[in-house]
């Protein structure tokens, strides 16, 4: 299987002003892995530490304790490099450059060999729907443009390892839905995507995993499903409910909806059993009891709000 | 074949520079004032002070070469400064870095393209130089390699110095170290200055500013003859060049010592 795509281990880093100021922590003994193949997303509130740690992957900056890899080489190896493909969160370009020259230096650089690369860079523009706009120079794109073009840079070295901060920030709802097909089409070809952002209803629908970092902590990773799956309440179904019953449901701090025919409580995990018990007695229908998932959201501002530390 | 790339869009990035095109009309400028000179000092010259004027013309045609020595000397400076500073700033370095370089390519490629402007502004320069010679009547004893070489190395070791600065400054505080130092420089090879210097200093100041003697400046090209030429073997040449390009690369080096490890986040 070999190296993992991400490895950070007790990485530790923490700004200073030039010559004096007081030291500010921007990263505080962080370990984590990225598996190969698999969607991960990196979340945190903003000032987490986010941008920081894809800094240091990327080699962009020094940690000042711990270390990283990339499958196995150091941050700014070159080997490592020619693995990954990145997108910045603010995405900057040579504004005299046209999409076509701009993805021509980039695929120079990327070292990678191709028999046509204008071809290549057709199909690239056109991946990003930036097809039409080959000419124009990138100083008169818009903020959404200059981000889809960010993506077809990111792409054109045919990276086994997309490193995308904020990948879908500036874009439309279309433009959004692209990139998230885009990102699932990127993992059925194989590739590893370790990527930031703040819309977490997208993250929730393509990410595989998440790894969830605040004030420069780590406060949570784990699988996706999993930590969805790790939700306090429980989901109470009954056919009928008598309204002195209902009163008792209520009093133990369970929330009553009515439904047609049905009647939904929605009760704290640790209560289901009196609960359930009461209405059994209570001569209830009870039709189905099933725990319920949290959502991404609710449990990343539960955690960051808790500031609790793994 | 990944420095060439970043070297050719270093240069095609100064075509598109605002500043550039003010460092072509100040080129310009002096350019004419140089001519409007020329053409003064002829049509005042007659049998009887010719000499006279001729001296005077070659004191005028001097300056001018002078000032566009010193434009040169800045515009290496800035160019330097400015095509590393800028990535940083504008974060355009980030997307490049990313790409499989190593971080003394992306310093080298950025020299090179320095270097090329450079080239241009030389070569511009002698234009000006056999212009301005022709159009007063005299004559050039100096080798065009002379007028081209020694004023390239020159600005390369401006350009070099400036490369380090930046990886430790501000780019603008770079380009008014570099005025700063210029005008040191200038100050110091006045013979005036240079008397008042005892000797236990001078050596250390021409070691560390080898600009100040070895490398020719181009005021001087128009007062060489073919005698004070021939005082100065291949051997001067070789070794005045070749400490101007040691210079430069130590300065290089020390670029590249101090980017290996600095951030590439604009601060």
């Amino acid at each position: 299987m070999g190296a993992p795509a991400i490895e950070f281990s007790d990485v530790t880093k923490t700004y200073q002003r030039r010559f004096a100021g007081p030291r500010v922590p921007a990263l505080l003994e962080i370990s984590f892995q990225v598996a190969r193949g698999e969607i991960c997303a990196f979340l945190g509130p903003n000032g987490a530490g986010k941008t920081t740690s894809m800094s240091i992957l990327m080699g962009f900056i020094c940690a000042d304790r711990g270390c990283s890899r990339i499958f196995g080489y150091v941050p700014g190896d070159v080997r490592a490099k020619e693995l990954v493909g990145f997108l910045p969160e603010n995405l900057a370009f040579y504004r005299y450059l046209d999409a076509e020259a701009l993805l021509e230096f980039h695929l120079r650089l990327s070292g990678r060999r191709v028999a046509s690369p204008r071809e290549l860079i057709a199909k690239l523009l056109a991946k990003v729907r930036l097809d039409g706009y080959e000419s124009l120079k990138v100083g008169k794109y818009s903020r959404g443009m200059v981000q889809r073009l960010g993506i077809a840079q990111a792409l054109i070295g045919d990276p086994e390892l997309l490193v995308l901060d904020e990948p879908t920030s500036g874009l439309d709802p279309a433009g959004r839905k692209e990139v998230r097909d885009l990102i699932l089409a990127l993992k059925a070809e194989g590739k590893t995507i370790f990527l930031s952002s703040h819309i977490l209803s997208e993250v929730e629908q393509i990410c595989d995993r998440v790894i969830i970092i605040n004030r420069g902590r780590l406060v949570r990773t784990g699988a996706l499903q999993e930590l969805l799956a790790e939700g306090n309440r429980v989901e109470i179904v009954v056919n009928q409910l008598p309204q002195g019953l209902e009163q008792a449901v209520m009093e133990q701090g369970a929330s009553v909806n009515r439904d047609g025919d049905r009647v939904r409580i929605i009760c704290e995990i640790s209560g289901k059993r009196a609960l359930a018990e009461m209405l059994w007695a209570g001569d209830c229908d009870v039709v189905s009891l099933t725990p319920m998932k949290s959502s991404l959201e609710e449990m990343f501002l539960k955690l960051v709000g808790e500031g609790r530390v793994e | 074949m990944k420095v060439r790339t970043i070297a050719l869009n270093t240069f095609g990035s100064f075509l598109h520079n605002r500043v550039i095109f003010v460092t072509c009309l100040l080129f310009a400028c002096n350019f004419l004032l140089g001519v409007f000179s020329v053409l003064k000092f002829k049509s005042m010259t007659t049998t009887s002070n010719a000499q006279q004027m001729q001296d005077l013309m070659l004191d005028d045609i001097g300056k001018v070469l002078f000032l566009l020595s010193g434009l040169g000397s800045l515009l290496a400076a800035w160019a330097a400064a400015g095509s590393v500073g800028s990535e940083m700033e504008s974060g355009t370095i980030l997307a490049v870095m990313a790409r499989p370089l190593r971080r003394w390519h992306f310093l080298a490629g950025k020299y090179l393209g320095v270097l090329m402007l450079i080239a241009v502004y030389v070569v511009g320069m002698l234009g000006v130089t056999l212009l301005l010679t022709w159009l007063g009547g005299q004559l050039l004893h100096a080798p065009w390699w002379v007028l081209l070489v020694y004023p390239f190395v020159r600005y390369a070791v401006w350009a070099a110095i400036s490369m380090f600065l930046v990886t430790l400054l501000n780019p603008a505080v770079v380009v008014g170290v570099v005025a700063v130092l210029l005008s040191l420089i200038q100050f110091l090879v006045s013979a005036s200055a240079l008397s008042g210097i005892p000797s236990w200093f001078r050596l250390p100041v021409h070691v560390v500013l080898p600009l100040t003697t070895v490398v020719l400046s181009e005021d001087r090209f128009l007062t060489m003859t073919r005698e004070s030429l021939r005082r100065y073997p291949w051997a001067y040449h070789v070794t005045a060049l070749a400490y101007g390009m040691d210079y430069a690369l130590v300065c290089f080096l020390l670029a590249v010592a101090a980017f290996q490890h600095r951030s590439l986040l604009h601060d």
